[in-house]
Formats: C-alpha cells, structure tokens, sequence
C-alpha cells in the first residue's frame, strides 16, 4: 500500500495533466460540435506547436511562453484555412469518414516534415525554473507543471466565457445545435464554422507550448496523445465540452494513480479500457446528449 | 470486374445511342463481345505473368518485393470486405495483421504447433477477438468506429511493447521457419505461391459476398444505414460478421507474412501507418471494386519499395504518403477505376446503359443541384423523384 503523501502527490499530479487533457479535448470538441469531424490531426498540430516553442527558445532563447504569442493567431489562422480550403471540400454523405483520413493525411504529412526539420531526437527544454518545485502539504509539485496547468485552465476559461457570453460564442452554438435554423436567423455559418476550427486549433497551440515546457518531444510523439484524448472525448460523450472536461481530469488522475503502482506504458492503457467499456456498454457516453447517440 | 458492386438505387436513364429501329442492339452487342474478348485476355496475361514471374525474376529481390506486394494486396482486399461493402473505414486494421501475426509465431515458439496449423488457429483466435472489439465499434456510427480501430493499434502496440516476458517486448521475436532444410530461393517460391493463393481466396470470397443477399444488405448500411434497418435488415448482424470476416483474412496475410519473413517487431507490426496503408490502397483503387484494393496495392507498394531502395528510409515517406492518402480523398474518393472506366467510355463512346445505377451521394449531389423542384428535405424523399 502507497503512503498517503504519494497518492496524495500522485492526485494533485493527475489534475494537473487531466487540466491539459481536457484543454486539448474541448478543442477535439468544438471540431466535432461544428462538422462531425474527428480531427486526427490536432495533437499533430499540438507537437508542433512544442516544437516550434522549443526552437525559438535554442534559436533565440526566448522564454517558451512567449512564443504563444505568435503561435496562437498562427494556428487560429491555420485551422480557418483547413476548414474553409479543406474539409468544407469534402461530400456532405461520406464527410465523416473522408475528414478522418484527411486529418490522418495532415498528422501524418506534419510528423513526416518535424522529422525531417528535426530529426527524431528527443528534444527537451531547459530553463532556469526547470526543476524549481513547490512543497504543498508535503507534496512536490514542479513549477512547470502548475504553470502548464494554469495556461490549460486560463485557456478553457477564456473559451468558456467566449462561448457563453460572446456574440460570436452564440453564433458558433447556434450553428452546432441546428445548422440550417442559425442560417435562418441570418448567421454566416461558413464563416463561424471556420472561426470555430480556428478556435480548436488554438487551444493545441497553448497546450503545446504548456507541453514543450516539461516534456521531451519527438515527431511521433503525437499517437501517444491522440489515443487518450479521443478515449475522452468518447467517455466523455461526443460533443460534451463539459463532459470531456469531467472525463480528462477523471482519466488523467487515474492514470497518475496507477502510475505508483505500474510503469508508464500500462498505466495509459486505462484509457483505451474506458473507451471500450463506455463503447460496449454505454456508446452515447457519460455525459453525452442527443449528439452522441447517433456517432 | 463487374460494376454490380455499385448500389442500390436504380432510377431509369435516357436511352443512349439508337438511331433508328433498324438495328439499335446490334452495336451495344459487338462492343460487349469485344470486351468479353479483351477481359479474357487480359486475365489469361495476368495468370501468366503471376505464374511465371518467380522463373524469370532477374534476382531474389524482384522476388521479395513481389511478395511484398502480394502481402499488401491480400491486406487491402481484406480491409475492403469492411471498407468496401459497409463504408465505415478502419484506420486501425494493422492491428488484426500484428495479432495474426504474434498470434502464428506465439503458437510456434510457446505451444510448439506446427507452423501451418498454428497459422489457422492464430486466424481463428484473431476473429474470436474481433467479435468483441467490433460489437464495441459497430454499436455506434462512423466517428466512433475510427476511434475504435485507432485505439486498437495503439493499445496493442503499448501491450506487445510493455508485456516482454511473454512477446520479446521492443527486441523483437523470431519466428522458427517452416521449412527448416529448404534454400532461400526456394522459400521464397513457396510464400510467393501461398501469398498468391490467399490473394486468391480473399478476391472469391470478396466476389461471392458481393453477389449474394448478404452483400446486397452491406452494400445498403452503406448507402444508407437508417433506410436499410427500417426495411428489415438485421444490419448490426451484418457489419459484425463482415468485420470478423476481413479481421480473419487480415491476420491470415499478418501470419503468413510472419512465416515468411521470420522477425517480428511490435513497431512495425503494430503500426497504425500499416493501417493507413491499407485504406490508401482501397482507395485508390477503388473501393467498390473487386479489384481495386489489387490495384491500389499495386501502385503504392511498388511505390514503396522503389523509394525504400532509392532514398533510403527519410521521414519523407511519411509526407508522401500524407499528400498521396490526401489527394485521394479530396479528389477522387471512388478511385482510380471509374475514373479511368469514365474516360474509357467517354472514347469508346456509349456506355451508359438504360437502366443505371447511381449511389445515394451522387442521387443526393443530383437532387441538390436541380435546385428548387427537389424537395427541402431530400433525404427522406429521393426514390419517388425520376
């Protein structure tokens, strides 16, 4: 039996990642929410923004925080850009399916070319603050790490409140509650569905560079994300932001957890365990609402 | 190469061709018998050159690369008994061909089978795990099946890698020859025959579910599922036993493959880019065609090699193989053999026949276009229009 201080540490450690988690799963949400679309490629898109911050920092030895700067509205840009050139391309009767290999084409293509701009090194950052750690209630908890969590944390208020008390925010949830109606009532819904992905987008940015702070990357790295986040966006319910939120800070403790125990590698299989049992005995999810009952 | 594999809905076209009444079927009837003749021919040289190729490969590596190409030929075809006939598209099918082949070498070298029964039983057991794993998938639509199969892989790959003591773990497993006396070259014969005729087994199996009942009720899940349910067909039924169906040739090829090459490791065998392969070479065959996983495999395994020999392993091939699935999908989606069917018509001039199939998109697409006189709602109303 673990003491109480590990469980205790390896609880607080688990928040901390499920903060992330369910950043970067509100992201897969909004994808989803907008054009049924499982986007394959967005931890693709969360490497690279590690990346980037992590080459700016060797080239010019910038703080990584402040390369978010630049990557943030880049990406917003790039995931307009994928929607409207891209996936609005795409016939309406097989679009799920074709987006997913079209967004597996881009995770692809995008870990091909960090390969061969970087080679499949393991990259890590060093900082001055890299192994700062605070002491709370005994625990140890490294400074990155709070600072990754409260860029996830800030982020998913920020799209909360945009969400929830914007113009645009309702436009956006207007166009994925009922497409056609929002067009009625006079809303671009191109035009908002591309802002939407930009949004999605925008969040691996933040969450990359919250990533690049306290961990090695490499370019394949992205499979290992992309396994957990889609088992919570489905324990989650398709469509859920809340849910998915609920589900990656569940998730992302009882990985923590298992890791007293377990290696690593084991430890995230609980993820792929949760998607089965939600899919074999409750397919709409936890938290899922009518959205979800059909995909 | 029948286009019978197109689907469902029948609407009555314009008569082409037919001037007069003096012999409008006497033309369609000679151009038929050409293209009986050129079929034939064209099978006869294809049999040929599939027998023959081992005794006139120039050096064993012509050989290898054939069987490589014969390996990813069975892998796409069993991936089109999902793909093709029910449309849901399964990233995650290298995970059956990395347990079918674990599964053959662990029977091997753990229970000492022989190494053909234990390819069957590796087969077998591979499709009792398949039941389970597609009752999870199928249950719900699309988006979460893809899931499903990208999580298969991934979850595999961690266990195969994680679990050393029983699979070798990230070293690797070596897998005991079948026939231990025999030279190199003739080893490769026998797996360039045996790949050959599970390619075989896989293209008459896929044939003859195309032309039966079962068939026709895959075929309609996947122009539409909610229409083919309200008139009875027990649907979920059908996706799982055709999931089970192509998991089992799946692991047969992955089995077979881990016979002939002798050295398994869990990177490569439980690769979701093995996956991606699979879907690229349906695809770019074309799906709904008997042969068209044959021919994609064709094209992009040969393109394989080729860079493989020529540039070595970059990350580059990654990239191509992302602009390649990518260019696919965005334009040309059914493949490359109605387009070139299309263009062969448009030369050969006739081609339509009275009666023409189209499939549900392409009725939707049409109804859409003809703007105000289709119904708001065409979805629900497209068999009563023309």
């Amino acid at each position: 039996m673990p003491s109480a201080g590990l469980v205790f540490q390896s609880v607080l450690l688990g928040l901390l990642l499920g903060g992330l988690y369910a950043l970067l799963a509100a992201g897969l949400t909004l994808y989803f929410g907008i054009m049924r679309v499982v986007m394959i490629a967005h931890s693709a898109f969360l490497i690279l923004a590690a990346y980037l911050a992590w080459w700016a920092h060797r080239e010019t030895g910038v703080d990584p925080l402040l390369t978010l700067v630049v990557t943030v509205p880049l990406f917003f840009l790039a995931g307009v850009a994928l929607q409207r050139l891209l996936l609005s391309r795409l016939s309406p009767v097989t679009l799920t399916m074709m987006s997913v290999l079209l967004t597996f084409a881009i995770a692809l293509v995008i870990e091909g070319l960090l390969g061969y701009a970087f080679s499949g090194t393991q990259r890590r950052i060093r900082l001055g603050y890299s192994s700062t750690s605070l002491e709370l209630f005994g625990a140890r908890i490294a400074v990155v790490k709070l600072i990754g969590f409260a860029l996830a944390a800030l982020s998913l208020l920020g799209l909360y409140l945009l969400l929830k008390h914007s113009r645009f925010g309702q436009a956006l949830r207007a166009t994925i509650q009922h497409r056609e109606a929002a067009r009625l009532l006079g809303i671009d819904t191109d035009r908002v569905a591309g802002y939407g992905f930009g949004l999605g987008l925008a969040t691996a940015a933040v969450g990359g560079t919250a990533l690049s702070l306290d961990s090695t990357i490499y370019p394949s790295l992205h499979w290992h994300w992309i396994g957990p986040l889609m088992a919570i966006i489905v324990v989650g319910g398709l469509g859920s932001v809340p849910g998915a939120a609920i589900a990656a800070m569940t998730l992302g403790m009882m990985q923590s957890l298992l890791q007293i125990e377990l290696a690593a590698t084991w430890a995230q299989t609980i993820f792929y365990l949760a998607l089965f049992g939600t899919l074999a005995f409750r397919p709409q999810g936890f938290f899922g609402g009518r959205l979800a009952q059909r995909f | 190469m029948r286009s019978d594999s197109e689907p469902r809905t029948t609407t009555s076209g314009s008569r082409t061709g037919g001037g007069g009444r003096t012999g409008p079927l006497a033309a369609p009837i000679a151009r038929h018998r050409v293209a009986l003749g050129m079929k034939l021919l064209l099978y006869a040289v294809a049999l040929t050159a599939l027998f023959t190729f081992p005794d006139v490969a120039p050096s064993r590596y012509e050989v290898t690369v054939a069987i490589t190409l014969l390996n990813y030929a069975v892998l796409a075809t069993a991936w089109n008994f999902v793909g093709g006939f029910t449309g849901y598209i399964s990233l995650g099918h290298g995970a059956f061909a990395g347990l079918g082949a674990y599964g053959t070498a662990l029977l091997v070298v753990k229970a000492e089978l022989p190494s053909f029964p234990a390819l069957f039983a590796a087969a077998a057991l591979v499709g009792l795990i398949a039941v389970p794993v597609g009752y999870a998938a199928l249950r719900v639509r699309g988006a979460s099946f893809v899931i499903v199969s990208i999580a298969l892989v991934l979850v595999l790959l961690l266990v195969f890698q994680s679990w050393a003591s029983f699979t070798g773990g990230s070293r690797g497993m070596v897998v005991p020859r079948p026939f231990p006396g025999m030279l190199r070259t003739e080893h490769h014969r026998v797996f360039y025959f045996l790949f050959a005729a599970l390619l075989a087994l896989a293209l008459v199996t896929w044939w003859l579910i195309d032309r039966s009942r079962f068939g026709l009720g895959l075929k309609s899940i996947r122009e539409d599922e909610d229409k083919a349910q309200a008139l009875g067909t027990p649907t979920f039924a059908y996706k799982l036993v055709v999931f089970v169906v192509s998991a089992v040739f799946t692991a047969l090829a992955g089995g077979l493959y881990a016979l002939w090459f002798g050295d398994l490791d869990p990177v490569f065998q439980f690769s979701i880019l093995s996956g991606a392969y699979m879907v690229l070479m349906a695809l770019l065959g074309g799906v709904r065609h008997l042969y068209g996983p044959l021919l994609g495999a064709l094209v992009v395994g040969y393109a394989l090699e080729y860079s493989k020999l020529e540039y070595g392993d970059t990350p580059l091939h990654l990239v191509t193989a992302g602009l390649l699935l990518a260019v696919v999908v965005l334009f040309m989606p059914d493949g490359v053999i109605p387009a070139v069917r299309g263009l062969a018509a448009r030369f050969l001039g006739g081609g339509q026949s009275s009666i023409r199939e189209v499939t549900a998109a392409e009725l939707l697409h049409g109804q859409r276009a003809a703007g105000s006189a289709a119904p708001p709602d065409s979805r629900t109303r497209k068999e009563v229009s023309s």
